[in-house]
């Protein structure tokens, strides 16, 4: 994993511009340094341009505007000596239905000049029983797996995940992000978007939140929970509250209507809870809901996009 | 060569080949079909005695049937003979093709009605003819012999199996390279290898050879079905050019196959590309009549043709001649060369995404 041309940042984005055919801007002057073995998650609501961002990183487009170094290289000047340095999984491939997994792995290790050995590449992502299954026998995390294992096979040091757990089910995106956690304890950088809050959470050191394509927060997640203001979350479900009168109520740092339901960021909730209980009961409505968390990633998007990934998701159609 | 590594030659023309060989209904095609074909073109074209000529005699069933004695079984003369006394129905049956001719008259006599435009009536005079000389007991004389052609190298047969090799070959490389290739593009396949280190030429020089070589044998089992079931001839010193030959047609086809999928993005693309190739190839190719026979204004095009020099070639080889067409020599440089520039054309234009 050691570095012979340079200690420059994993990846540095500075004024990236995008526009698809002269009118739409997908990505609108983003600045980004991404350091090396840290694992950084790029999020947004559909349409803010995360993979159109991370395309441009990868190679597969090219920037309207801006510059993108790679490793420390350009993909104008350095494009094959980059490509032997990362390692990608798209968003949506699918690979060679009749192959066998160690086939895939051995047809993607030999594009490199110092791959993995193969067996091993199969045994990092837990695909060992499975090194002889065809791909279309696969289950989805187990696609998902080989996806990122053909990503390892040339020894990356920078690997991109286009959304590698979408759609599977909680074990699976589990042993995925085990295969995260070692390629960065072997000193590997990561680029991640997800549709997962607790997966950025849990995975990532550090998020970039993007929407309507510039970068609008940047920070570890406890850095992003912390600008809220407050710890906790107390979600009030009822109908006609007057969100003047909660924001009065002392010890709310914040309050917003999300979807027919009332969410107070708060600091103290065994002290703020009851205060925001008589300030109900003074309405007069009736309260069908009330529970309290810790604040989480999920809020800080919520705060900043007006939107929550999942809403995000349903509108399209997925 | 740095541009072409062992391993990714190995890696990709193995994956290439297990691809093909775990779709059976890609080896069906390959084949099964061409050798179905063969035999069921082979047995409706194939040796058979040639049809009688089907004539009908006008005479009075009693009195004068003494007369036409001799006509009765005139089964070696190539005649089927149906008496009748309806003059005006044998006419209408002879206008509408159903018989060749209706004969008529006394024996010694006779008046043979034809359609000259028909192209069994020369025939059937010919037999009507020598029947009569038979009946009448005269002497054999001057008469027209009557040779059907059957020896092998002149039948349909053989005319067809260097058609169906040429056919085998365009469908391996349109679809087998071109149609292909443009479904790893829809399944964004091509796109996840574009991320890698590999070089465009170094990845399509293997992918192509991987279906070159899966495409060489069919041919060969084509001819060896023809020569086996039905004698196909294929002179002793052909063979090298019939080789050469089909080494040079999987090229050019797989040429034209990486050229029409170098750009497509939709199988629908492609498909049509496809049908505007093999189209014009499979009507005008040469393939399962003589392009010899379209008109004059017309040969250019074709000639142009890469089946075309496919069928031309093999037939000069096999056969010993092509009439007007090229010899397998010209035949063999010519799909050579379209393969060499469609190939370096594609490694030049072609796109991942």
């Amino acid at each position: 994993m050691s570095d012979g041309f340079s200690a420059a940042p994993a990846i540095e984005i500075e004024g990236l511009r995008k526009v698809y055919d002269g009118k739409v801007v997908a990505v609108d002057g983003l600045d980004l340094r991404i350091e090396r073995g840290e694992v950084f998650g790029l999020l947004g609501p559909n349409g803010a341009g995360k993979t159109t961002t991370v395309e441009i990183c990868e190679g597969l487009l090219e920037p309207t505007d801006g510059s993108v170094r790679i490793l420390g290289r350009t993909w104008r000047d350095d494009a094959k000596a980059i490509r032997e340095r990362i390692g990608v999984s798209l968003q949506e491939t699918r690979l060679f239905e009749k192959q066998t997994v160690r086939e895939l792995c051995a047809l993607f290790a030999s594009f490199y000049t110092d791959p993995r050995p193969v067996d091993e590449v199969v045994d990092l992502v837990g695909l060992g029983e499975k090194r002889d299954a065809r791909y279309k026998a696969l289950s989805g995390g187990q696609k998902q797996r080989l996806a990122v294992a053909t990503a390892l096979a040339g020894k990356p040091e920078l690997l991109f995940l286009d959304e590698p757990t979408t759609g599977l089910d909680p074990q699976s995106r589990r042993s995925l992000w085990d295969v995260v956690r070692r390629f960065q304890a072997e000193g590997g950088t990561v680029l991640l978007t997800t549709h997962y809050m607790d997966e950025a959470e849990v995975l990532c050191d550090r998020i970039g939140i993007v929407d309507h394509g510039k970068a609008i927060a940047l920070g570890t997640p406890r850095e992003l929970i912390a600008g809220l203001g407050a710890a906790h979350v107390v979600e009030l479900e009822a109908d006609g509250l007057d969100l003047a009168a909660l924001r009065g109520v002392p010890g709310v740092a914040e309050v917003e209507d999300s979807a027919g339901r009332v969410i107070a960021t708060v600091e103290r909730p065994h002290e703020t809870v009851p205060a925001l209980l008589a300030a109900v009961a003074r309405a007069g409505v009736e309260l069908r809901g009330l529970s309290t968390r810790h604040t989480s990633l999920e809020d800080v998007f919520v705060h900043l996009t007006g939107r929550t990934l999942r809403e995000d998701q349903r509108e399209d159609g997925r | 060569m740095s541009w072409l590594r062992w391993r990714v030659f190995r890696e990709v023309t193995a994956m290439a080949l297990r691809d093909y060989l775990r779709t059976p209904d890609a080896v069906f095609w390959t084949y099964g079909f061409p050798l179905g074909m063969a035999v069921v073109l082979g047995l409706a074209f194939g040796e058979k005695p040639p049809d009688p000529s089907r004539i009908v005699l006008l005479a009075e069933p009693a009195a004068e049937s003494s007369a036409w004695a001799g006509f009765e079984k005139p089964a070696t003369d190539g005649l089927a003979v149906e008496r009748s006394d309806d003059a005006a129905r044998a006419h209408d049956r002879l206008i509408l093709g159903a018989i060749d001719a209706v004969l008529s008259g006394t024996p010694d006599r006779p008046v043979i009605d034809v359609d000259v435009a028909r192209p069994g009536a020369a025939l059937a005079e010919l037999r009507i003819d020598a029947a009569l000389r038979r009946a009448r007991g005269e002497p054999e004389g001057p008469r027209a012999e009557i040779r059907p052609v059957d020896e092998p190298g002149g039948r349909y047969i053989d005319f067809l199996i260097p058609g169906l090799i040429g056919i085998n070959l365009l469908g391996a490389g349109i679809y087998g390279v071109g149609y292909n290739m443009v479904q790893m593009r829809v399944k964004n396949l091509l796109r996840r290898i574009h991320v890698t280190p590999v070089g465009r030429a170094e990845f399509l020089l293997s992918w192509l050879a991987s279906r070159f070589g899966l495409s060489l044998l069919p041919p060969f089992l084509i001819l060896l079905f023809g020569i086996l079931t039905f004698g196909v001839p294929v002179a002793s010193g052909a063979w090298s050019w019939v080789v050469a030959l089909i080494v040079a047609s999987a090229f050019c086809f797989g040429g034209l196959g990486l050229l029409i999928s170098t750009r497509a993005r939709t199988t629908e693309t492609v498909g049509g590309l496809m049908n505007l190739i093999m189209l014009p190839m499979w009507l005008g190719g040469g393939a399962f009549f003589s392009n010899q026979r379209f008109p004059e204004f017309a040969q250019p095009l074709v000639k142009a043709l890469p089946l075309t020099w496919v069928t031309d070639g093999l037939r000069d080889a096999m056969l010993g001649s092509s009439g007007e067409g090229f010899t397998a020599p010209v035949a063999c440089l010519l799909l050579a060369g379209f393969g060499a520039v469609t190939c370096l054309v594609s490694f030049r234009i072609f796109r991942w995404t």
